[in-house]
């Protein structure tokens, strides 16, 4: 509890009694004359969240901490993109759940505690067959959004032939024609949402209107035609793209000079690509249509600019894609409209195409909108993020535009417009891929380290560009920080990345003046260990790895480096001989001359002779292994007999 | 059928291979190889049904591989009031201090900070270092305005502001924003800021009654009969407003204030001066009376009022002495 205490100023005055007789002066310490003008300032206004938002303001961003929705727990932080989903699936599973017994045992929920009460909390209504409906509980549906229970409602009340008025049919059929009639998926399954991937394949899928259904019904029903029902089913129609009829009405609703409004004609022009096949054809259509509704006096919006860039940006022609974009923004730009991020979006996918001359329009759109804050405006502002990281790498590979749109989607508010969770793998895909090409190693491992693994899991592709720009730069010390990674990320089935990663470690022997490198053997031989234990677990898994025998010499190499592993080198080794009949390939010579060079140094003949049959059986290079073991090892009768018998004499001449 | 027997008798295994089946009796053997080694077993031979491949089942739970705490991974100069922004119980893995508490016996070392209940119980501030502190403060620097001049110390705002109002709000997380003792309004004032003549203080004092102290001289109005803060407010100022101009009101009634209900001692009218005078007046004649001088009232009322103490006995005594007229 926190007590204030508050002083009012209250005017002395109407307190104070003017006595005639009575000794009141009663003098306290010294105090100056009332005389003096105390001035207080005015209180600051401010509502009732400004200063918790004023405090949350100071509150930054912590690298190393997972996603609020997960619980900090070092065992129960997700680190791979499928444990992430599954995470947050469930929790949300969870909430499921509980609705759904809300909904199942409605009669065990129906106090109220809160106040003001919270009507989420309270029982739905549930609408039967036999329930006693009138208008009014319609309207309200209607107004609530429940489209199911509407319609339910309204085919009850049809039923009973209560007259439903025409305002009412027309909310319900722009109801209906919204959601197409059927039920969308439920606001608050927000986790959902943001994993609901199939909107990019929704889009330009075909036609899902349901035709003959009821909203054409409803459409029907309500006689005279009004303007509004005109838009609101040629706008459903236009949305479910149902297109030659949704143009068919259009055209009817011109002959009989019905006026419609700016957001029908929209939806009729983001169809247009639908309606004609080649670019002129478009355009034409396009402007066709603009005369139509400067004819009508309808003011164009954001919404018409932006469905005019999305029929443009379907042109194949790019030349007149280009030229008509450029008539249509100065044109917009006079009537008023301001560009949202989803125009900056359009104008990126006419002019930033892959086959087509680079264009350094996003350099201009960045000064434009560089450090302001925007809010969704229309569908298409989640895109712009994603496609300008992809513009900036793989059209211009300009590492300082990036940062520039990294910079801008961190200004203020602007993080929620990256949409949705496959639009930030997106762009933290290729931010990455842009950065891993272009900056020191230094500085992107930086980067790195902020970003991963808590807010973007890079991708097999990702780690196979990171490892490349490793292998350029010859930073051979963070290999074994991005193995644990791809343990921790669960890549190791590739197995192209497990063989970058070995040949890598192999190919750039550590210095051991870095003082970076100087636990390098050591790490070395650990991960290939790692990797030998994986690859060998894996065998009894569905997506297993089979050993190559380029493969095992790597390990055998990395496993010899290191000094102290001798041991789990020659196990290696005794695998590879044991096991010669399913193993596809050979170690590299240079492998197998290195093994020797180490049972040299660890006294171990046997397993030199080992090395030696191994290298005889498959055919590779011997007089080299044979000089070094006779060199290096003052061989036994036994042993002796051995080398003879494998390579015969002719070795021992020289 | 030996080998089958083989199978029934055996130990319990021990080793991992499982080949490695220490088989009991042959019968009808000749051979006796095999039972010094059942002689040197000490085991008691468990009757196993099972087939030896049926046997080696128990895999070990294949443990993923899991993160170390994220302290490791902190960078020094992190910002760390983005790490712990609120009150938070105590979180060993995302805390980079190695802390430890609780006792053990003597030698060894404190618990660790994991898993120790110690460290979780106890409310840790965390989210008020220095640094967080400052930051909060210049955030919310905007909405305040400069304390008034003219108004540094207590005695300077005590005269024009001489009315304390003390109101509570409360914060708890529950289903309602409301609490009931939200309403409460009290209002302090010292005595002497109200200006009085006798009889409107004593009338006042008796109308206010408990709500005067005594020893510090301060008024109090509380409020709660209301249910809005704002009307208890008001209330509470009406209370005050009301009860002072009614104290300088004398009502009819007021004439009939006997000397029980007297608040002070006042010698006029009671029997010490009848007594003094009868004292006095002793074997006097009627016309000349002799009244006790007004010293030696004001020491009586001072005596009786105030209290028995050293200098108003002294005082009582040097005046009956003086009106007396006994020289010491």
């Amino acid at each position: 509890m926190y007590l204030t205490r508050q002083l009012r100023l209250l005017p002395s005055s109407s307190l104070v009694r003017h006595i005639t007789s009575g000794n009141g002066t009663h003098y306290t310490t010294a105090a100056p004359p009332a005389a003096e003008h105390i001035e207080i300032p005015k209180r600051i206004e401010r509502s009732p969240t400004d200063l918790l938002q004023a405090l949350a303001s100071t509150v930054g961003r912590d690298s190393t901490a997972p996603h609020y929705k997960y619980h900090d727990d070092p065992f129960l932080i997700p680190t791979s993109n499928v444990t992430k989903r599954t995470y947050t699936l469930s929790k949300e599973a969870g909430r499921k759940a509980a609705n759904w017994i809300k909904e199942e045992h409605r009669e065990l929920f129906m106090h109220q505690e809160a106040q003001p009460p919270i009507e989420k909390f309270a029982p739905s209504m549930v609408y039967t067959e036999e329930s006693e409906v009138d208008t009014s509980s319609l309207q309200q549906l209607i107004a609530q959004g429940e489209l199911t229970d509407a319609v339910l409602v309204y085919n009850l009340l049809e039923k009973k032939g209560i007259e439903v008025n025409d305002a009412l049919k027309q909310s319900l059929l722009e109801l209906v024609c919204f959601y197409n009639n059927q039920e969308p998926l439920p606001e608050e399954y927000i986790e959902e949402r943001w994993f609901l991937q199939n909107s990019r394949r929704r889009e330009r899928h075909g036609k899902t209107w349901k035709d003959g259904d009821l909203a054409e019904k409803l459409y029907a029903a309500i006689e005279p035609k009004t303007p509004q029902s005109y838009a609101a089913l040629i706008r459903g129609m236009a949305k479910y793209l149902q297109c030659e009829r949704a143009y068919a009405l259009l055209q009817e609703a011109n002959e009989r000079q019905i006026q419609l409004d700016t957001n029908t004609y929209n939806a009729i022009i983001q169809i247009v690509s639908l309606l004609k096949d080649t670019a002129d054809q478009r355009w034409q259509l396009c402007t066709v249509l603009l005369n139509q509704m400067a004819e009508q006096q309808l003011h164009p919006n954001l919404g018409t600019l932006n469905a005019l860039l999305e029929c443009i940006s379907t042109f194949g022609n790019f030349k007149l894609a280009r030229s008509s974009a450029l008539k249509v923004l100065p044109e917009f730009k006079q009537l008023g409209v301001t560009p949202s991020l989803g125009t900056y979006y359009y104008l990126l996918i006419i002019f930033c195409r892959e086959r087509a001359p680079v264009s350094h329009v996003i350099v201009d759109i960045l000064n434009d909108i560089g450090g302001k804050q925007f809010k969704v405006e229309h569908p298409k502002d989640t895109y712009f993020f994603a496609t300008a990281m992809d513009v900036c790498r793989n059209h211009l590979n300009d590492k300082a535009l990036a940062k520039k749109v990294d910079e801008l989607l961190h200004t203020g508010n602007n993080y929620d417009l990256i949409g949705d969770s496959f639009k930030e793998s997106i762009y933290y895909r290729n931010y990455l891929a842009l950065l891993c090409q272009t900056e020191s190693i230094e500085d992107f491992m930086q980067t790195y380290d902020v970003l991963v693994p808590n807010i973007y899991i890079p991708e097999p592709g990702i780690m196979e560009e990171i490892l490349r720009a490793i292998e350029i730069n010859g930073a051979v010390e963070h290999v074994p920080r991005i193995w644990s990674d791809m343990v921790i990320f669960d890549h190791t089935h590739r197995e192209s990345l497990l063989l970058y990663v070995l040949r890598i470690m192999v190919n750039n022997r550590p210095n051991a003046e870095l003082p970076a490198q100087q636990q390098l053997p050591e790490q070395c031989a650990k991960v290939a260990l790692d990797m030998y234990n994986k690859i060998e677990e894996s065998a009894k898994r569905v997506r297993k790895v089979s050993f190559t025998g380029q493969m095992l010499g790597d390990i055998l190499t990395l496993l010899v480096r290191s000094g102290s592993s001798f041991d789990k080198a020659s196990e290696v080794f005794a695998y590879i001989d044991k096991q010669q009949h399913r193993i596809p390939g050979t170690p590299a010579e240079s492998a197998l001359s290195e093994y020797v060079e180490a049972t040299v140094l660890n006294k171990a003949p046997s397993q030199a002779l080992m090395a030696l049959q191994y290298a005889v059986e498959n055919n590779m290079e011997t007089i080299a292994l044979a000089k070094r073991i006779h060199e290096g090892f003052t061989l036994s009768e036994v042993h002796l007999a051995k080398l003879k018998s494998l390579v015969g004499e002719s070795f021992l001449d020289k | 059928m030996a080998a089958n027997l083989a199978r029934l008798l055996e130990c319990n295994i021990r080793c991992n291979n499982a080949a490695a089946v220490q088989s009991g009796w042959r019968l009808f053997s000749n051979q006796r190889q095999q039972q010094t080694e059942v002689e040197d077993d000490e085991e008691f031979r468990v009757l196993n049904l099972r087939t030896i491949k049926q046997q080696a089942r128990r895999r070990e739970i294949k443990k993923n591989a899991v993160q170390p705490p994220r302290t490791s991974r902190m960078p020094v100069d992190q910002d760390w009031t983005a790490v712990w922004s609120g009150p938070r119980s105590f979180h060993p893995a995302s805390v980079p201090l190695p802390l430890r508490q609780g006792y053990t016996e003597r030698g060894a070392a404190a618990p660790s900070k994991y898993a120790n209940a110690e460290l979780m119980k106890i409310p840790n501030f965390l989210h008020l270092t220095p640094p967080a502190i400052r930051q909060q403060c210049e955030a919310i620097k905007k909405f305040c305005t400069p304390w008034p001049k003219g108004l540094e110390t207590e005695a300077k705002w005590k005269r024009p502001f001489p009315i304390e109002v003390i109101t509570t709000d409360y914060c708890h997380s529950l289903p309602t924003i409301r609490h009931p003792e939200a309403r409460r309004v009290t209002i302090t004032l010292k005595l002497s800021d109200l200006k009085f003549d006798a009889h409107a203080k004593d009338k006042f004092l008796r109308l206010v009654g408990e709500r005067y102290n005594q020893e510090t001289g301060v008024l109090t109005f509380s409020a709660d009969r209301c249910p809005m803060r704002k009307q208890n407010y008001d209330y509470a100022m009406y209370l005050l407003t009301a009860c002072y101009h009614e104290s300088f009101v004398t009502e009819p009634w007021e004439a009939t204030k006997s000397e029980a209900d007297m608040e002070v001692y006042q010698f006029e009218r009671n029997q010490a001066k009848r007594s003094a005078e009868g004292i006095l007046n002793w074997n006097a004649t009627g016309e000349q009376k002799d009244a006790p001088s007004a010293n030696y009232a004001k020491s009586v009322e001072a005596l009786i009022n105030e209290g028995e103490n050293e200098y108003n006995i002294a005082k009582y005594k040097e005046e009956v002495l003086k009106m007396l007229k006994i020289a010491i």
